[in-house]
């Protein structure tokens, strides 16, 4: 019998993604153990609920902590279930979830349709499909949420860089593209809201997890590696609601090639299923990623930048040369470079030493320090031709320093444009590039990965009707 | 999966607005002297066993005289055969133009899909083509439009770009609303003066 009413399209996961209490089944003493890496990350990760570590050979402790033979045996609220035991006795184990009253399960084992065990993942769906509660997995992650200190990861927990909390939630298909963008954006200190790995998706599937982001008030940009769609009606339905009210960050896994033996006309060798899957995701305005380090940038952008208004685009900058190819990878990418009016060119004739020309890209040369940027920025800001900003802060040049990158930070997060900035170099750079980000400015290391995300930014304001 | 009797494609376009150029069947080399009233016309062979009538050399192009045209018919009849049953289609020579295809098929996930791509020969040389599932809005017409690397070949003007636009919406609409799961117009011939559909074809 199926109790999952017919009206309910779309899972409720907030039981799983902030648990109050969480049963950890397979819970181990042994370090080897996937069960005793997840114990550690709520007794370590300072969970504040209640933990019930769960083990059919339990002898009464398991870490410290009151242990039971079977989660029938807790007998009290249960929020989440994360069920790590081998996966023939999955079925067994996620059916007494279902009789305890488990609000919602993540089933981390892997063993199933993706080794070729089809008729075991049946029987998974199978027994989940009786209860009402939504099930996460196999073979999956999980979830890690920064606040409710809710992390079914099992990877050792000194190789995965802790995340900051903040607005950026990330949702991945595949566990291994997951776990190394999740390490990335906890590294780059964006913050995030959520992260959910949820494998083969037997039951919670990406339409579920999008309408939860969609309605998660901490998300404010949404990244997403999916490698397929079930559902595509409501996937579609969905997604045109989301991108009303915050981005989203797509890349597609398993892009082929429609055979072209397969292609009865013309049309049919244009579009493969990629292109299906292309058609939809412009249509419902996400921002498609080509490539993982696309995800990871256009997520810094979307997460601090305004919306742009248009894309005219002002340089400001102190190489000459970085200036130029900076221009180039604007073109290339269909933006254009703003022409400053005539009150611009007035005011900053007036600040600017004689060597500046007054033009963009603005090169304020290499002596250039944190005033005559600040003077240069505040004149782009103010200056209507201009709908955002590129700022290349090279480092190396003896004007540029930490007052340079403060001066940066207070323009770049307190102005109504979006304002990006390129540096590129070594560790002196790197170290200035690390106090930009976390104070929530995006800074690239490339003139191209600038220019591909402003594009996104851009396109997206146009989608959100900010550009006519 | 059928291919669509020329004629009843060309009839459902003509319900829905889309203008394409003036043909008809014909049955022997004098009807297809008849039909042609001096213009200058193409011959075509209309086979379900030729999916691909140019490939298997079954189209005459610029037949401008009543000795081209019967010397043509009595050819392509004869090539015809193996390609049997078949009916011979007469069509205007089109005027000079931009070819673009105008294509649709369906996705298992998404349903129907409708697609704008520079056409004729260069479709499958460039796969410069943009899509979006059926129906679309006009902003989705116009942005599919821009997406396109010939973008300022297709619609070089406002004008042009309007009449584009207002092409896809009614494809779009052709397509959604009936039984066909796969669409191919090309090449439709766009220039100064509008644009015609000049070959279609419609798979059920």
């Amino acid at each position: 019998m199926i109790f999952m009413p017919e009206n309910k399209k779309y899972a409720n996961l907030e039981s799983i993604i902030h648990p109050r209490s969480v049963a950890v089944i397979g819970a181990s003493e042994n370090p080897d153990k996937v069960g005793h890496i997840i114990m550690g990350n709520y007794v370590d990760g300072g969970f504040p609920g209640k933990l019930y570590p769960v083990n059919i050979n339990s002898t009464g402790t398991i870490m410290g902590i009151k242990s039971y033979k079977s989660v029938l045996d807790v007998k009290a609220e249960v929020d989440l279930a994360v069920i790590a035991v081998p996966a023939a006795i999955v079925p067994a184990v996620l059916d007494e979830c279902g009789r305890a009253g488990v609000k919602g399960v993540v089933i981390v084992s892997g063993g199933f349709a993706e080794v070729g065990n089809v008729d075991l993942q049946n029987e998974v769906e199978k027994v989940a499909k009786r209860y009402p509660m939504p099930v996460i997995g196999p073979n999956c992650l999980g979830i890690m949420d920064p606040r409710s200190r809710n992390n079914t990861l099992f990877l050792p927990s000194f190789k995965i860089d802790k995340p900051k909390i903040g607005g950026i939630s990330f949702a991945s298909q595949s566990g291994a593209v997951g776990s190394s963008v999740l390490d990335m954006i906890n590294h780059e200190g964006f913050g995030l809201a959520r992260f959910i790995s949820y494998g083969n998706a037997v039951v919670v599937d990406e339409v579920d997890i999008l309408n939860y982001l969609m309605h998660d008030k901490e998300t404010k940009v949404i990244v997403f590696y999916i490698e397929g769609v079930k559902r595509g009606k409501e996937f579609m339905e969905v997604a045109r609601e989301v991108t009303k009210i915050k981005p989203v960050v797509i890349i597609k896994g398993g892009i082929t090639e429609a055979g072209a033996g397969a292609a009865h006309s013309h049309t049919a060798a244009l579009t493969g299923s990629y292109q299906a899957y292309e058609a939809v995701f412009r249509q419902c305005g996400f921002s498609i990623a080509s490539d993982l380090k696309d995800l990871l940038n256009f997520a810094k952008i979307f997460s601090t930048q305004p919306l742009a208004t248009g894309n005219r685009i002002a340089i400001v900058t102190n190489g000459g040369g970085t200036g130029v190819i900076t221009t180039d990878a604007l073109y290339k990418s269909g933006l254009k470079l703003a022409t400053l009016s005539k009150d611009s060119e007035t005011s900053l004739r007036k600040v600017m030493p004689s060597i500046v020309n007054i033009r963009l890209p603005l090169d304020l040369a290499g002596d250039a320090d944190d005033k005559r940027f600040g003077d240069a920025l505040n004149a782009v800001e103010n200056d209507d031709n201009v709908d955002a900003i590129v700022t290349i802060a090279l480092f190396q040049t003896p004007g540029a320093d930490s007052k340079l990158a403060e001066s940066l930070i207070h323009f770049g997060t307190q102005m109504k444009k979006p304002m990006v900035v390129i540096s590129m170099g070594g560790s002196f750079t790197q170290a200035h590039k690390a106090i930009m980000e976390s104070a929530g400015l995006p800074v690239y290391g490339s003139p191209s990965e600038a220019a591909s995300s402003l594009v996104a930014l851009i396109d997206y304001s146009k989608y959100r009707g900010k550009i006519l | 999966m059928t291919l669509l009797d020329y004629m009843e494609a060309y009839q459902i376009l003509e319900k829905y607005g889309i203008r394409s150029i003036e043909s008809s069947y014909v049955k022997s080399a004098e009807e297809a002297v008849g039909f042609s009233k001096s213009r200058s016309i193409v011959l075509k062979v209309i086979s379900q066993n030729a999916m691909h009538k140019s490939k298997s050399g079954l189209v005459a192009l610029d037949l401008n005289s009543p000795e081209k045209i019967k010397k043509t018919y009595a050819d392509l009849e004869k090539k015809a055969q193996e390609f049997a049953p078949f009916k011979i289609l007469a069509q205007v020579m089109a005027k000079k133009g931009i070819e673009i295809i105008i294509g649709g098929n369906t996705d298992p996930q998404f349903g129907k899909l409708i697609l704008i791509g520079l056409g004729g020969i260069y479709v499958e040389t460039f796969k410069d083509a943009a899509s979006r599932v059926c129906p679309i809005s006009s902003y989705d017409a116009k942005e599919m439009l821009l997406q396109l690397k010939s973008h300022s070949v297709i619609a070089p003007t406002p004008e042009a770009e309007k009449r584009v636009v207002d092409l896809l919406l009614k494809a779009s609409k052709m397509f959604f609303e009936t039984k066909i799961n796969e669409l191919d117009l090309n090449p439709v011939i766009i220039n100064e003066n509008g644009y015609e559909a000049v070959d279609i074809r419609m798979i059920d």
